[in-house]
């Protein structure tokens, strides 16, 4: 059985973001790495793989650069690893059509990916692509179980978890899982290097992506942090505590 | 903040992918476990069977050596893997550096097939810990007069004497002991529980608390006979293993160093001090502006050795070079950067007077600052200035 996880390369969350000419300076990223949620994703996959056997087939979109995460991700154990070149492509749902297009080829059964980037956030990959290939989707999963031909999920409901089983077809998207994505060994390292990563084109995948109706107009760095303050002495209790109650907003 | 190695001429570049992805599982694992739990290592003043465990299972121990199970990487990417090591600690390091350089590389290089496959693969899986038995409390610069002897009593091999300052000591399943053998030095392996044989820790050490130190007693010890190293004889034994493990300290004391400069430029940039930040005074500046080209310096050097070792192009007189020159700039960044945090700079909340207090016995041990400037010294002017008599 195949397992496919869809993984983004993002800035790594510790990396300054600069913005020029209104959009971020990816020349200027000191660290790329693989989105947390999709980490979550990967681990879970390695460990279906280990009860159900099979092939993890990791999939990436996106710039040259990206391949090195699917080296890294080789080195922790997936065994496919297939780069489809984005040539600028940054519409959600031009990406969703790459993706789609190349889960069906791998002919995988189930597929899991991150709720969201955490470069974009826009939380629309899982859904997206499940509905393209036609699966089940369950969103904000935290781990995914296998027993006897079906899976099953732990996601969040209104009064704590629930356990969600699906058949078929499927797509899950990773929250905070419950095991962190492991760590990789040198042995690892090793077949990691000898592994080709496939790379393909919208053109092998035999998409045609039509112009896109959306259009990014700027992006900005979030407002600055207003400066602390520092308050002395119990005559400033009434002023704190109003603050706190209508500046912060947490009493 | 993540830590962003200090890099200013991009060094790490010149190494291939294998080497950056090890580079990086270390430094994840290094930031991960052993930075929050460093402190309270030392002053508990144990080595964290954990990060045997862990070294173990990433796989780095005996880092270039190939078979029995070894990892088989570059000896660039064994520096890299000390740098980034020794950037945690000095402590940790120096386990890594006697279980690979010290404790596997000798059985590896001068044992038996039966003692590679025996000891080898557990080794490097961290399931047996290693030491290294050379220095005596009476020889420590000159161990080729070392008093430790081996008689053959037959059947048996029988051992008398003692060493000391030995790292892993009371932690070790097997100790790789030089002794005279009817006057010439050989290379034998004793195990933990070999009868007459004891390795009580040696306390107090200011330095290195999170290394385990120890004594090696043997009295009477009864060792069997398929227990020496068959193939070396000779000083040339122990000191091919210190060549391996010296040339990893001159990138592991690299780490420290960049650890003293990533924690000083940090603090001059947000101490406030007559209005400004100590980072914008040029005595400051000149300071932090010192460390980054001592510390770019000692990357090249280590980075080209690195190529020397794996090309095979080198002799004993380039690791000396490249041993003293980092680890005495690596002690005097800790010093200054403890200057630059004033007071702050003997607390343990930073890295720094630890870092200062390892690196003065990573300056003594394998080789001490001077004899590398006799080993050199002796290669300019053919002139051996060890002893009196020639
Ligand atoms: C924490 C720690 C861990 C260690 N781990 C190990 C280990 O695992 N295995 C092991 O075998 N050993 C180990 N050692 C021992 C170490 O290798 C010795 O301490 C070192 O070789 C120096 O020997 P010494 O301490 O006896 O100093 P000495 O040799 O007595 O030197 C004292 C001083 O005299 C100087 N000196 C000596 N001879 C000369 C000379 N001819 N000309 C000029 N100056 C000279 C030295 O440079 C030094 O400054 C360890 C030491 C420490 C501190």
């Amino acid at each position: 059985m195949n397992i496919t996880v869809l993984l983004k390369q993002v800035p790594d969350t510790t990396a300054k973001i600069t913005i020029s000419g209104g959009k971020v300076d990816e020349n200027s990223v000191s660290k790329w790495s693989m989105s947390p949620y999709d980490e979550y994703a990967l681990e879970s996959g390695l460990q279906l793989k280990e009860k159900t056997g099979g092939n993890l087939v990791a999939i990436t979109c996106g710039p040259e650069r990206t391949k090195k995460m699917l080296t890294d991700a080789a080195a922790v154990g997936a065994d496919t690893l297939v780069h489809i070149s984005n040539d600028g492509v940054t519409d959600s749902t031009h990406v969703q059509k790459l993706l789609a297009a190349a889960v069906r080829r791998f002919d995988s059964q189930i597929v899991l990916c991150g709720k969201q980037a955490a470069d974009t956030n826009s939380g629309s990959t899982g859904p997206g692509v499940a509905e393209l290939i036609d699966a089940a989707c369950v969103t904000l999963v935290t781990e995914v179980n296998y027993s006897e031909g079906k899976f099953s999920t732990i996601r969040p409901s209104n009064s704590g978890t629930e356990k969600v089983a699906v058949d078929g077809l499927s797509v899950f998207a990773f929250d905070k899982g419950t095991h962190e994505l492991r760590r990789p060994n040198v042995r690892g390292i090793m077949m990691a290097k000898k592994k080709q990563v496939e790379s393909i084109t919208s053109g092998d995948l035999g998409v045609v992506l039509d112009s896109s109706n959306v259009t990014l107009n700027s992006q900005n760095p979030p407002p600055e942090k207003p400066a602390g303050q520092k308050f002395e002495g119990a005559e400033h209790v009434n002023e704190v505590v109003s603050k706190l109650r209508n500046e912060a907003n947490v009493i | 903040m993540a830590y962003e190695a200090l890099d200013f001429y991009d060094v790490d570049s010149l190494l291939t992918e294998e080497e950056r992805m090890v580079r990086d599982m270390v430094r994840d694992w290094v930031d991960e476990e052993v930075i929050p739990n460093i402190e309270i290592a030392c002053r508990e003043g144990v080595f964290p069977d954990e990060w045997r465990v862990a070294l173990g299972e990433m796989g780095v121990l005996g880092a270039p050596l190939k078979g029995y199970d070894c990892p088989g990487l570059s000896y660039t990417a064994y520096g890299v893997i000390c740098r980034e090591l020794e950037r945690g600690d000095s402590g940790l390091r120096s386990f890594a550096s006697v279980q690979g350089s010290l404790a596997m590389y000798p059985i590896w290089d001068f044992g038996s097939e039966e003692q590679k496959n025996h000891y080898l693969p557990k080794m490097a899986s961290g399931e047996w810990i290693g030491c290294f038995g050379l220095t005596e409390p009476d020889y420590g610069s000159n161990p080729g007069d070392m008093i430790t002897k081996a008689e053959d009593m037959g059947d048996h091999y029988l051992l008398n004497g003692a060493k000391m300052w030995i790292t892993n000591g009371s932690i070790a399943e097997l100790a790789v002991v030089w002794a005279k053998l009817d006057g010439v030095i050989r290379g034998f392996i004793v195990e933990k529980n070999d009868p007459g044989f004891s390795a009580p820790e040696m306390k107090g050490k200011h330095s290195l608390k999170a290394s385990v130190t120890s004594e090696l007693v043997f009295q009477d010890c009864k060792i069997p006979k398929d227990r020496m190293l068959p193939g070396v004889k000779g000083l040339r034994g122990p000191f091919s293993c210190l060549n391996n493990a010296r040339y990893g300290i001159s990138w592991g004391a690299l780490g420290s160093a960049q650890a003293c400069f990533d924690s000083a430029k940090d603090y001059a940039m947000s101490r406030i001090q007559f209005d400004h930040p100590i980072a914008s005074y040029q005595l400051v500046q000149n300071k932090l502006s010192w460390m980054l080209r001592e510390i770019t310096k000692g990357q090249l050097l280590a980075y080209h050795l690195g190529q020397k070792k794996d090309s095979g192009d080198w002799i004993p007189e380039h690791i000396s070079l490249a041993k003293m020159n980092n680890v005495d700039i690596a002690l005097e960044i800790a010093r200054v950067a403890r200057d630059i945090h004033g007071a702050n700079g003997i607390l343990d909340e930073y890295p720094i007077m630890r870092h200062m207090a390892n690196l003065e016995s990573v300056k003594t041990y394998e080789g001490t600052h001077d004899i590398h400037n006799l080993i050199i010294g002796r290669h300019i002017t053919g002139i051996q200035a060890f002893t009196r008599e020639a």
